[in-house]
């Protein structure tokens, strides 16, 4: 008998340890959580208070972490500056748009009290969608010390998407689309979008683009283009005139299809494998939201240095990215303070510089103090960027951002899928 | 007619010459022929392994210290350590995938083998119908898709704030593991001689010493093994890392998706090697194992495409 | 897994009471529920998902979405597309691993080279084969590169298309060269363990070298090589990495499909995922069933 009452006496210790390890989860799970501070206890704050507020803590700032040259300005630039002057450590973890804003709406849903993000990187439809959603913590961008440098006379930085920021995200950077050609391979690019088209036919199989976030900017490009330009799209998104514009631009694909790189049938994933695929000589353009892009791509070795910038001159878009606060951050008064002193007229600077990031400022030259204006203007011209005058003459802002998502869903299922 | 020739063959080639050396001699000629020809086709499929299995880890390694490296040079145009630079730096990124990545994965293999042990060893007791049942519910963490699953949970762990967490990550990471090694100790604990255990209580052990002092001891590689599933499902995993963690945590798949995605070819590669570096310390270790003892391993973890 | 057959009947040897019995029952169906319960949540949660009840975006029960997304061709030339390359890349590996196990089976030295280098990827995620194949396979990969140093080709373009093209091909060659090892392994082990025994007991029957290789080791491999190669489709069709970085854009590889939804701009389109994941679990269960089946019948017909 005592073998039967051993063995039910370690049955029942096998049944604990399982009830144990099953429980413990369960139980680390609900042993967190804090009330983060609201908008109006910030508000009611002094800019020093909400500085010694942020010192000490840490930000986690949800951004795109697929280029080196951003990671190193963030991590060993911006990251131990923060940490020495405000105390303030910097998370960066890697998210997009879509995957942010999955992120925050489902923790709202989940009415978890404090969330996992602080700052987003964000714009466009992304920043629609979080403001829709009430995601977004806010107004604070205003409160900045640095946000009386900002280029607000610029219709470019002041709407994002011809939506009014609100002082619910603070601007960045700015970029401009750009093609990227090889001075070698394709001495005499085409400067137009008609251009372009008889260029396509005249070289079968050595244009593509993308199916991810620069795609669908060429893809709104074009539509512009072929539509007599921006102005008829701007003023909200509108149906009628998105199903015309957009007929147009399936219209141009289709007839190009045959002559595009592997006809049509396949497209590279993102940017990067369309840069790949350009510097490999698979086909002789690649392009990118930011025409600087050349600048830190060659450096990288990922380009090759004969690699230039071009301007379609039936325009290009330009936008600026901004960053905004989680409305359901652990840390706001954290989360501003990074993004004060990411507007500072000298991180800005460091940002532009073509061997950090190449990324446009958001700050006025007439705006800054003298001696930080004549830096920025100071800043040699890297051979690869192109001139500012004819960037600003070219540039054409966004539309809605409906505009986007639309062409983005409509090219997956029309041109991608190929059904007519 | 052909196949019996070319047993025939086989079998002759197998065998000493003197045999085939009292055979006619246009017999002979036409069987060394084949003979050679068998040899030739064994040397092929050896080089045949032996590329397939140096070839692309070389590629790999000459990718990790490439520089600019366009078509159509076979060599880089120069070299550059940067992939393997932001791996030494500390706080960088690569290091601290490398280390989360490490931590999760022995995390999952100690706590999975610890949860599957007894699961398994209950399982196992089971007969008849049950035990298809049971085989069956223990199948399900192991078949269903990553992709599918992570969405499916990530919304309740997100509830409960654990979604974008490390905890959050390891429990997800579990599920899969649990289900390997459940099935594992399954198979276990039924070809285990129960008989030294009852021996052992009929002397007067306690259950919790024969556990300590009997099973666990006979079990000791086994359970070894089953630490080192768990430690490859967890350090293996993309999917689920992305989803749950949702960008939070970084492990090392994840950094080398994002390498590849985001075109940075040499830190890829560097990624990727590092990623493989304790898969081969376990595998060498298994093969310095005992010959049963990796004949086991396989007999029963041929369910896990690592 | 061949191990839970064979040994079956062991745990009859000292049968307990009728009472332990049931407890015992209880208890081991408790612990593979438990198991199981994870996978549960996801599939509860997922169905809630797909009728609208749960996730971003959800706006009360309704069956429109479902129905909408078993209706699209996309959708349909995706799974069609995901189990072709499993499907392929799997019977690839599968008789490779085969034609190598009796290929080197002797125990010389070769043999045992051999053994050592088909198993020497084993430890390369999927991931890292994916880059590779890339690296390789690609228009301007290294296959490529090296047929330009050859002279045998003067561009990119005259590389065959091997990776995003239509067929699947780079991403069946990726996907085979890393299922290999694996099969490979579970086949040297099954003839070392019992074909050298049973063959030599065929031939002192009388059966030359090739019926007992066709009679006795293929049969032997295949039955014993089945639970692996279900396991090893199960997986690739369920995995995301390599599809992902090799497959094309259209038709879209079915994991690639569901994240991409998962993810996509439009909100609306968000729920979709819940579908296709759940179209995923049903998928991996039929393979699953499959296996059952084949594997009951086989020991019917055993005997």
């Amino acid at each position: 008998m005592p073998s039967n009452t051993s063995r039910r006496a370690a049955r029942r210790v096998i049944a604990a340890t399982e009830i144990v390890l099953a429980a413990l989860g369960a139980a680390i799970a609900c042993s967190r959580d804090a009330p983060p501070p609201s908008s109006a206890e910030l508000a009611a704050m002094s800019w020093n208070q909400i500085v010694a507020k942020a010192k000490g803590t840490t930000v986690t700032w949800r951004m795109w972490r697929g280029d080196p040259s951003i990671n190193s300005y963030v991590d060993s630039w911006v990251a131990p500056r923060l940490k020495a002057r405000y105390g303030i450590t910097v998370n960066a973890v890697d998210a997009q748009g879509p995957e942010i804003l999955n992120q925050l709406a489902i923790e709202k849903q989940a009415q978890r009290g404090a969330g996992s993000t602080d700052l987003v990187w964000i714009n466009g439809e992304t920043f629609y969608n979080l403001r829709k959603s009430g995601l977004l913590f806010g107004p604070w961008a205003g409160r900045l010390p640095n946000a009386r440098f900002v280029d607000s006379s610029s219709a470019i930085i002041a709407h994002d998407f011809e939506q009014d920021p609100a002082g619910y995200e603070s601007p960045w950077g700015t970029v401009q689309f750009a093609l990227i050609y090889d001075t070698v391979r394709t001495p005499s690019p085409p400067r137009t979008v008609a251009e372009l088209n008889g260029w396509i036919r005249a070289h079968p199989g050595r244009f593509t683009y993308d199916q991810s976030f620069t795609g669908v900017t060429f893809l709104n490009v074009l539509m512009y283009a072929l539509n007599g330009g921006v102005q008829q799209f701007q003023g909200g998104f509108n149906e009628k005139k998105y199903a015309e514009g957009s007929g147009r631009v399936w219209d141009w694909l289709t007839a190009l299809r045959p002559t595009l790189w592997r006809r049509g049938e396949a497209y590279p994933g993102g940017v990067a494998e369309l840069h790949r695929l350009f510097a490999n000589g698979e086909v002789d353009f690649s392009m990118s939201n930011n025409q600087n892009d050349v600048v830190t791509k060659v450096r990288q070795g990922i380009l090759p240095t004969t690699a230039r910038p071009l301007l379609l001159r039936d325009g290009t878009i330009a936008n600026t990215h901004y960053l905004g606060i989680a409305a359901n951050a652990r840390n706001p008064a954290g989360a501003m303070v990074t993004a004060d002193f990411l507007l500072s007229p000298e991180a800005q600077l460091q940002k532009l510089k073509p061997d950090v990031w190449a990324d446009g400022t958001v700050l006025s030259m007439e705006r800054l103090p003298a001696e930080w204006a004549a830096r920025f203007r100071a800043l040699a011209a890297d051979i690869h960027s192109l001139p500012h005058d004819s960037l600003t003459k070219y540039a054409r802002p966004e539309v809605a951002p409906q505009y986007h998502e639309r062409l983005q869903s409509d090219w997956r299922k029309r041109i991608r899928a190929n059904v007519r | 007619m052909d196949a019996r020739q070319g047993g025939a063959a086989t079998r002759v080639s197998s065998r000493s010459a003197s045999r085939s050396a009292s055979r006619s001699a246009s017999k002979r000629a036409s069987k060394s022929g084949i003979t050679t020809r068998a040899k030739t086709l064994r040397y092929a499929a050896l080089f045949a392994l032996f590329a397939s299995a140096v070839v692309p880890l070389a590629l790999l390694l000459l990718w990790s210290v490439s520089g600019r490296w366009f078509y159509p040079s076979l060599l880089p145009h120069s070299l550059s350590v940067d992939g393997w630079r932001a791996l030494a730096q500390s706080g960088q990124r690569l290091g601290v995938a490398l280390r989360d990545s490490l931590v999760l994965a022995a995390l999952d293999g100690v706590a999975g083998c610890a949860i599957a042990f007894p699961l398994g060893r209950s399982i196992a007791r089971l007969r008849g119908h049950a035990r298809y049942v049971a085989a069956a519910a223990v199948f399900a963490p192991i078949a269903v898709p990553p992709i599918a699953f992570g969405i499916g949970v990530q919304y309740f762990l997100l509830s409960i704030g654990l979604g974008s967490t490390t905890l959050g990550v390891l429990l997800a990471h579990l599920v899969p593991t649990v289900g390997y090694l459940a099935l594992y100790f399954m198979g276990v604990f039924t070809v285990l001689d129960t008989g030294i255990e009852e021996e052992a209580r009929t002397l007067g052990a306690t259950a919790l010493q024969v556990l300590l002092s009997v099973t666990i001891p006979i079990l000791r590689r086994q359970i070894v093994e089953a630490v080192a599933i768990g430690f490859l499902i967890s350090w293996s995993q993309y999917a689920l890392t992305l989803t749950i963690g949702g960008g939070s945590v970084h492990t090392l798949p994840l950094e080398v998706f994002a390498y590849m995605r985001d075109g940075q070819g040499s830190f890829a590669a560097a990624a990727a090697l590092l990623m493989i570096v304790p898969p081969v310390l376990l595998l060498l270790a298994a093969q310095h194992a005992s010959a049963p003892l990796a004949r086991r391993a396989v007999t029963h973890a041929d369910v896990v495409p690592l | 897994m061949n191990s839970f057959e064979q040994v079956a009947h062991r745990g009859q040897r000292s049968r307990p009471g009728a009472g332990i019995y049931r407890w015992e029952t209880i208890r081991g169906l408790a612990a593979a529920l438990l198991v199981a319960a994870p996978v549960l949540l996801g599939v509860a949660y997922s169905v809630a998902g797909a009728v609208g009840l749960t996730g971003v975006g959800a706006t009360g029960f309704a069956l429109d979405r479902t129905r909408r997304v078993l209706s699209e061709r996309v959708v349909w030339d995706s799974i069609a597309f995901t189990l072709w390359y499993s499907a392929a890349a799997t019977a690839l590996a599968t008789a490779a691993a085969i034609a190598t196990a009796t290929m080197f089976r002797r125990g010389e030295r070769a043999d045992r080279v051999a053994h050592r280098l088909a198993i020497a990827p084993l430890p390369v995620p999927y991931v890292v084969a994916a880059a590779v194949g890339l690296l390789i396979l690609g228009q301007s990969g290294f296959i490529s590169r090296a047929l330009y140093a050859l002279g045998l080709s003067a561009s990119p373009a005259d590389m065959p298309a091997l990776v995003y093209d239509s067929h699947g091909v780079g991403l069946i060659l990726t996907l085979a060269w890393k299922e290999f090892p694996f099969l490979a392994l579970v086949a040297f082990s099954l003839l070392a363990t019992r074909a050298a025994a049973l063959e030599e007991a065929a031939r002192t029957l009388g059966a030359n070298a090739w019926q007992a290789f066709v009679r006795i080791t293929l049969p032997l491999l295949w039955r014993g090589l089945l639970p692996a190669v279900t396991a090893v489709f199960i997986f690739v069709v369920g995995s995301y990495e390599a599809s992902a970085l090799l497959g094309p854009s259209n038709p879209i590889a079915f994991p690639v499909l569901t994240l991409e939804r998962y993810d996509a701009l439009d909100l609306s389109q968000r729920a979709d995922a819940y579908i296709l994941g759940l179209i995923g679990m049903i998928i991996a269960l039929i393979a699953i069933v499959l296996h059952e089946w084949t594997r009951a019948r086989a020991e019917r017909l055993r005997g």
